[in-house]
């Protein structure tokens, strides 16, 4: 392949890899945003993230069958098509049911995709660059997803987020049949490898806490804009971007590196569920810690998992199949437990906001209309966190009064946010057992001990 | 494994451990909801009426409400939401309210946050419905003959005696239909401690 032609279309298959994976938790921020457009419910909602997971996790092994069976070529080219049209489709989607049937679409369109460009930018590179390549651009999409699309959602709209996605597949498709590459059947075939795609199921399970977890904390609970959220979970992507090279830098070796990034995405997450205040600068160390450990395992993983295991896409397929599967996990595991704590929440927010209200240097009559109008907006806005300042701006105050009104609102906000934290401890602090336990499935047992060796030895002879 | 392997692990663990330090000595651990005080342990309340009589009957409110909790076992919090939320509510409920508020007189009056009965009166007449030259004649009262003739305590014990609670709490979210009740509650009130006092006094008085 003439080297100007592989400068264009390798890129373009890479961010055709980013946007797919992306895609898992590119809706989070717009969630809110489509409940109210498309009046749906909060568990439908959820739907339209887990019906991409879920489908990618079930459909990646099958596609990376037939895609190691037949010619690669048209159908990657066939499958970025199909994700371009069913994100046309969710962008022009009028009902709840029409996003969830696009989404799921859009997923099976990515699952052939995703490892159709790995046999594409494997054909067009060689086998090490065309796996990292492949690795590093779904490690950033991943990370990316939430912050691209809580800026579209902002700037533009939640359909913002789809249309993006159908200039950048017309071009990926052309770019895909002009490589070659042939089918060339395997002599053997090896059996999945356990450990990394384990490692990764667990990984994914509580990475979805810090991508999606977090998000809702500052969006829903601490009543940050979109904008400002997209902003604070940039964090994550800039640090798995610089997680590599300072990596490959200390070269301690794969095993090392997942390790280390185990601790890291654990501490984060744990450190997301102890937060000091409200203040967003508590959340980006922690988020720092998590992006790191996310660009030293997943890539590590992702290598472990495939390297030197034939046929590659099935083995593409796995480890795909395995990190939506963990996506789901993650959802279904965690989900329960934050709406139930959400919930329980509402109790001693509830109190601490009437002590504050009894407490407070307003004339009782301005009391009882302040609580009156409160407790409406509190049953109004069940099992979320309510918006006090309506309920404020209503009063009727003396100068005087209404320094002492405003004095309340933010302790009330204050308690409010400690509440919503409070209520997120629990699923933070599950994700970040999660990613203790991926640790956990990387220490080899004697019997598979051998096996790990031996491709630890190759790894850090080679490099990567 | 070589010692080059244990660096980035080693210094991801010191990452992790110092962050949940420095986190932890910011108050990680402290950032949840105010718990409910005890409503047994007196706090101080400060009113945040202007006038005397309002501050009072705030201040009496605010102390009934914890003595009502403490006999209760609940916290002041989740009996004030208790109260507010529907209207059918159990005699016994309004039995210990009642009795808080008659705690509260005693605490008022031991604390000595009860002003003189003739510290009230100015406003109490301004409000009154009487003609002027009764409220002249009245204010032309020396303080001490007006202060005994007239108890604080004695006046609210009768007035929260007499008060309909049931209906006092229905009317919460109507400040007028709320005050007339006050008001007819105290001078209510006032009428049966000047019958007694004068009772006491005067026996055998016909008409008492």
């Amino acid at each position: 392949m003439p080297t100007l032609a592989r400068r264009a279309v390798v890129p373009l298959l890479a961010f055709t890899v980013g946007t797919v994976l992306a895609d898992s938790a590119i809706v989070t921020l717009a969630l809110p945003e489509i409940l109210r457009e498309l009046d749906g419910t909060v568990s439908e909602v959820a739907w339209v993230l887990i019906a991409y997971n879920l489908v990618l996790a079930i459909a990646a092994v099958p596609a990376a069958w037939v895609l190691s069976h037949r010619n690669p070529t048209p159908l990657a080219a066939i499958g970025i098509a199909v994700f371009a049209l069913a994100s046309a489709a969710c962008a022009l989607a009028s009902t709840m049911e029409v996003l969830i049937a696009a989404r799921s679409i859009q997923a099976l369109g990515g699952a052939f995709a995703l490892v159709g460009c790995l046999e594409l930018l494997v054909a067009a590179l060689d086998e090490r660059r065309g796996l990292a390549r492949w690795t590093a651009a779904g490690v950033i999409g991943t990370a990316a997803g939430p912050f691209a699309g809580g800026l579209l959602t902002e700037a533009i709209s939640w359909q913002s987020i789809f249309v993006v996605q159908v200039p950048i597949a017309v071009l990926a498709v052309p770019a895909a049949l002009t490589i070659r590459a042939p089918r060339a059947p395997s002599p053997t075939r090896e059996r999945p490898a356990g450990a990394p795609n384990i490692a990764l199921i667990l990984l994914s399970a509580a990475l979805t806490a810090a991508l999606f977890l977090v998000v809702l904390l500052l969006v829903e609970g601490w009543r940050r804009s979109p904008a400002t959220a997209a902003l604070a979970v940039s964090v994550v992507p800039v640090a798995a971007f610089v997680a590599p090279p300072l990596a490959r830098f200390v070269r301690g070796g794969p095993r090392s590196e997942t390790a280390a990034g185990c601790v890291l995405i654990a501490g984060g997450l744990a450190a997301l569920a102890w937060p000091p205040s409200a203040h967003l600068g508590w959340t980006i160390a922690p988020q720092a810690l998590i992006g790191l450990g996310l660009g030293l395992t997943v890539d590590s993983l992702t290598f472990a998992a495939m390297r030197d295991r034939f046929p590659r896409a099935l083995h593409g397929g796995w480890t795909i199949g395995a990190r939506h599967a963990g996506v789901v996990l993650g959802l279904v595991l965690l989900t329960p437990v934050f709406t139930a704590d959400l919930r329980d929440a509402e109790v001693p927010a509830t109190e601490a906001i009437t002590g504050l209200i009894l407490d407070a240097p307003l004339q009782p009559d301005d009391k009882i209309a302040l609580a009156s109008s409160l407790g409406e907006r509190l049953q109004a806005e069940r099992g979320r966190v309510p918006d006090l300042h309506p309920a404020f701006a209503e009063l009727r105050l003396s100068d005087a009064e209404r320094v002492a009104a405003d004095r309340l609102e933010a302790a009330l906000n204050n308690q409010l946010e400690r509440a919503a934290t409070r209520a997120f401890r629990d699923s933070f602090l599950i994700a970040a057992g999660l990613a203790l336990a991926a640790l956990l499935a990387l220490i080899p047992l004697p019997r598979r001990r051998r096996a790990l060796e031996m491709t630890s030895l190759v790894q850090d002879g080679g490099g990567r | 494994m070589n010692q080059r392997a244990l660096v980035l692990p080693a210094v991801s663990v010191a990452l992790v451990a110092g962050l949940l330090g420095v986190q932890t000595a910011n108050g990680g651990g402290d950032f949840v909801p105010a718990r409910a005080a005890d409503p047994c342990v007196p706090r101080v309340v400060t009113a945040a009426s202007t006038t005397s009589i309002e501050a009072l009957g705030e201040v009496l409110v605010l102390y009934g409400i914890d003595g009502a909790a403490c006999r209760i076992g609940v916290s002041r919090e989740q009996l004030v939401l208790t109260l507010g939320v529907g209207t059918d509510h159990t005699e016994a409920l309004y039995a210990e309210l009642r009795a808080g508020l008659l705690d509260a007189v005693e605490r008022m009056k031991r604390e000595n946050l009860l002003p003189p009965a003739s510290a009230l009166a100015d406003e109490a007449l301004a409000d009154a419905d009487l003609n002027r030259f009764l409220k002249a004649a009245i204010r032309a009262l020396p303080d001490r003959v007006v202060d005994a003739a007239l108890k604080t305590d004695d006046v609210l014990r009768r007035a929260i005696t007499d008060l309909d609670l049931r209906r006092l709490l229905d009317d919460l979210d109507q400040p007028n239909r709320l005050q007339q009740q006050i008001s007819a509650a105290v001078t209510q009130a006032v009428k049966d401690s000047l019958t007694d006092r004068l009772r006491s006094i005067v026996p055998d008085l016909p008409g008492l």
